[in-house]
């Protein structure tokens, strides 16, 4: 399997929380196929970004935002702009 | 041909309004996925613009008053514009440059690098009046792009022949053209038009691309 760069790994990170509505951070991590180190990056970026939301504080549930919805929409129209003038 | 103050307002516009349009038609994306590469390219059109609007303004005031050389009619504002014109022109230029090699380079210090190389082209040509400076520091920067953008293609990961470095190199050359026509009064003469018109159609070629990409 290639390497996956970070736009593809916040992609499948907020796909597969989309997909289950609301998830523990247990199981992300679990699904997210990356180390946790690297997860805790990506998780406070992700909560930073407001791409995600913690919906119970208490159990750490988290939500797709909005901004993350948004990111998802948008995905093939991030990567074919970034192809086209090889950003 | 003689230009007219409405033939240069028309093509600032055009040149201004693409450039806009791609800054913010870009401003989503950048905002969703902070990379690197289209942050780059999106300064380097906003710096476009910014340097297109100081460059008319220093070829409508010479339009308008018939006079063929900023400095020897207003040398302290004369110098200004023309340092501001120089700086934002270089870094446009440079800002294009980085979104497609910023991966390629690695070097976090490259983009001050350029700051500083930028602010030396505006004070070299801001300070000195004689047209073989203006020619030696734009063939000097010409070299350098057409290197930067010739390694780019051949490193360039599509298998599939790419027209994007076509168009940046093309952007590249009218821009110099632009940039000469600003400091070297008459130097294009009748090939004014021809230059204006290409420039346009390079911008609005970039334009399209980008609206096709981003809807």
């Amino acid at each position: 399997m290639a390497k996956r760069n970070k736009l593809e790994i916040i992609r499948d990170i907020l796909k597969i929380i989309q997909e289950n509505r609301s998830i523990r951070i247990t199981p992300l991590l679990r699904k997210s196929n990356i180390s946790s180190s690297r997860f805790k990056g990506y998780y406070s970026d992700l909560l930073n970004k407001e791409f995600i939301k913690e919906t119970h504080k208490k159990n750490k549930e988290i939500s797709l935002s909005e901004k993350g919805s948004r990111y998802l929409e948008k995905y093939s129209t991030i990567i074919d702009f970034i192809e086209e003038f090889e950003l | 041909m003689t230009m007219t103050i409405g033939t240069e307002i028309l093509y600032s516009f055009i040149i201004i309004a693409c450039s806009l349009m791609i800054y913010f038609g870009t401003k989503e994306l950048y905002i969703l996925t902070s990379h690197k590469g289209i942050k780059y390219f999106r300064k380097a059109f906003l710096f476009f613009a910014l340097a297109y609007f100081f460059g008319s303004f220093i070829k409508i005031i010479l339009l308008y008053f018939q006079r063929s050389e900023i400095r020897t009619f207003l040398p302290i504002f004369g110098s200004i514009t023309l340092f501001i014109f120089m700086y934002f022109s270089s870094m446009a230029i440079f800002y294009l440059l980085y979104s497609v090699t910023w991966k390629k380079w690695k070097s976090k210090s490259a983009i001050y690098v350029f700051h500083v190389i930028a602010l030396i082209i505006a004070t070299t040509i801001s300070l000195f009046r004689n047209h073989e400076v203006y020619l030696l520091i734009n063939v000097i920067l010409f070299a350098f792009i057409a290197f930067t953008v010739y390694s780019s293609y051949i490193q360039s990961k599509k298998k599939k022949p790419h027209n994007l470095y076509a168009i940046y190199l093309l952007l590249f050359i009218f821009w110099i053209f632009n940039i000469l026509d600003i400091l070297i009064p008459n130097f294009f003469q009748s090939f004014q038009l021809l230059i204006y018109l290409a420039s346009s159609g390079i911008f609005l070629i970039i334009f399209y691309k980008v609206i096709k990409k981003t809807g």
